[in-house]
Parts: structure tokens; sequence; C-alpha cells
């Protein structure tokens, strides 16, 4: 047991959201990225990424748990995974990645995902940010006793 | 005779379960995006045996209950059964950030209470001078 458990809880989860964060702006920068990824001679559009955070295990945090149950050690990324869900066409015959139809496929983004998301990861954000405070300033009281 | 008296070991352990409490919230906030995380808690019923502890009571016959002498601070359980997102994740933000400031200003108290204490006890050594 250290005393910067809370404090490296919380760094764990401002990382966390941090990426959330970069993913987001990631997904809108690429919104109308046609060639995003080249796959057998043919540009396939930019694929909406996701990110999957799960709750940090270490092996030392595991077998105190399995004895009297502790608090945990915060939160970490896992995977940025690509979101499968089909792409939107466009018809567009004059674009130069048109198919034979004159449609274009555009990237899964859908802006109103992206921008709730992003509202929910800097409010997380921000509770962590007041969390890490609290923490530091029980810290820096406990240095005060017997003062 | 004490020098220290058993206030100071009582504000300690209350000091030690405002820690682990800490942990808690800051891991539960930490969390709070986690699909499928459960809140977790610290048990206030281990933290009343550990003040109990503290209070002098004698067995008058050999089949009461022992008061156990132990200095455990709070057991961390997990409520497994309720969800407040879709994802099965039950962490309650507002509940969590109260809880903060509730036991941050308990811990400052305490502290407090506990360099009363040590001043009290300078106060004796000097003489009151």
């Amino acid at each position: 047991m250290t005393i910067f458990n809370s404090l490296n809880t919380s760094a764990s989860a401002l990382t966390a959201q941090r990426l959330r964060m970069d993913v987001v702006s990631s997904n809108i920068a690429n919104a109308e990225t046609t060639r995003g990824k080249f796959v057998d001679g043919e540009w396939q559009p930019y694929q909406r990424k996701m990110v999957e955070i799960k709750e940090k295990d270490s092996f030392s945090s595991m077998l105190s748990r399995a004895g009297t149950g502790q608090a945990g050690s915060g939160v970490q990324v896992t995977k940025i995974s690509d979101d499968s869900s089909p792409f939107k066409l466009v018809y567009d015959p004059g674009h130069p990645d048109a198919d034979a139809q004159g449609y274009v496929k555009m990237p899964n983004v859908d802006p109103l995902k992206e921008m709730t998301d992003l509202i929910s990861s800097t409010r997380s954000y921000e509770a962590n940010v007041t969390v890490f405070n609290a923490s530091k300033n029980m810290l820096l009281k406990a240095l005060e006793i017997g003062k | 005779m004490l020098l220290f008296s058993n206030t100071i070991t009582s504000l300690e352990n209350a000091l030690k379960t405002s820690n682990i409490q800490q942990k808690v919230i800051s891991n539960n906030i930490a969390n709070a995006d986690t699909p499928g995380y459960k809140a977790k808690k610290v048990s206030f019923q281990n933290v009343l045996n550990s003040e109990m502890a503290s209070i002098k009571a004698t067995r008058t016959d050999q089949r009461h209950l022992e008061f156990t002498n132990a200095s455990t601070t709070g057991a961390v359980v997990k409520n497994k059964n309720s969800s407040y997102h879709s994802n099965g994740n039950s962490v309650d933000i507002d509940q969590e950030m109260s809880d903060l400031a509730k036991n941050q200003i308990q811990y400052n108290a305490l502290v407090d209470r506990l360099n009363g204490k040590f001043k009290s006890l300078q106060t004796v050594l000097t003489g009151g001078r």
C-alpha cells in the first residue's frame, strides 16, 4: 500500500479519457476521408475508431482482492477497435473515388455520436481532476500532522 | 500511565479508513465509463467494529461474545445487483462526488483533532509555558 495509490488511480483515468478524446478528434477529423486504407488495389474509406476500456488489473491487485477486497487500481485501455457498421453511400459521379454507378463510399462516422462521446469524456476528465486535487489536498494535510 | 491516549489510536484508525475510502472513490470515478464495472463501497460495519474495539468492555460470562481488538479499518465490498447504465456500470457519479467532498472534510477534521491532541500534550510537557 503506497500513499500515492489514489493519485495513480486518477492519473490512469485521466490518461484513458485523454485517449478517448484523441480518438474522437481523429474520427471527426476523418469524417470525410475516402482514402483511409489501401486494400487490394482499392481505397477504403476511414473506419470509425472506438476505445475499449476496462478496470486495471495487475497481479498484485488481484491477489490482494482475493484476500480482503481492495480498492482497485484504476482503469486501462485494452484496445482501439474499428466500428464495422456499413459505410454511407453518397451519389457523386465526379468524385475521383466514385464507383461505376457514381456512388462514393463515405466513412461511418456520425458527428452526433462523436460529440456526445466528446462531452462524456470531457466531463469524466473534469471529475477525475477534481478527485486528483482532493487526494492531493489530503496528502498535503497529512503532512501537517504534528506541526 | 499512558502518554498517548486511546484517542490517538482511534483517530489513526479513522484516518486509515478515510484513506481507503478515498482510494475506493477515486477508483469508482476512474471507472465511471467502464462497461460492466460495479461500484465499490467501504462497508460501515467494519468501521463501526474498529471503533468499538477502542471501547473497554468486560465479559462477565465465558459464553458472551468477545469484543475483538482487531484494528481492521473497513472492508471493501461490491454491490453486484444495481446498474445505472445499460452497459452494466453501477457508478452513481453524483453520489461519488458528494462522498468525495464528505470524505475530504472528514479527513481534514480528523487531522485537526489529531493536531489538537498533540498540542495539548505539548502544553502539558512545557508546563503551560
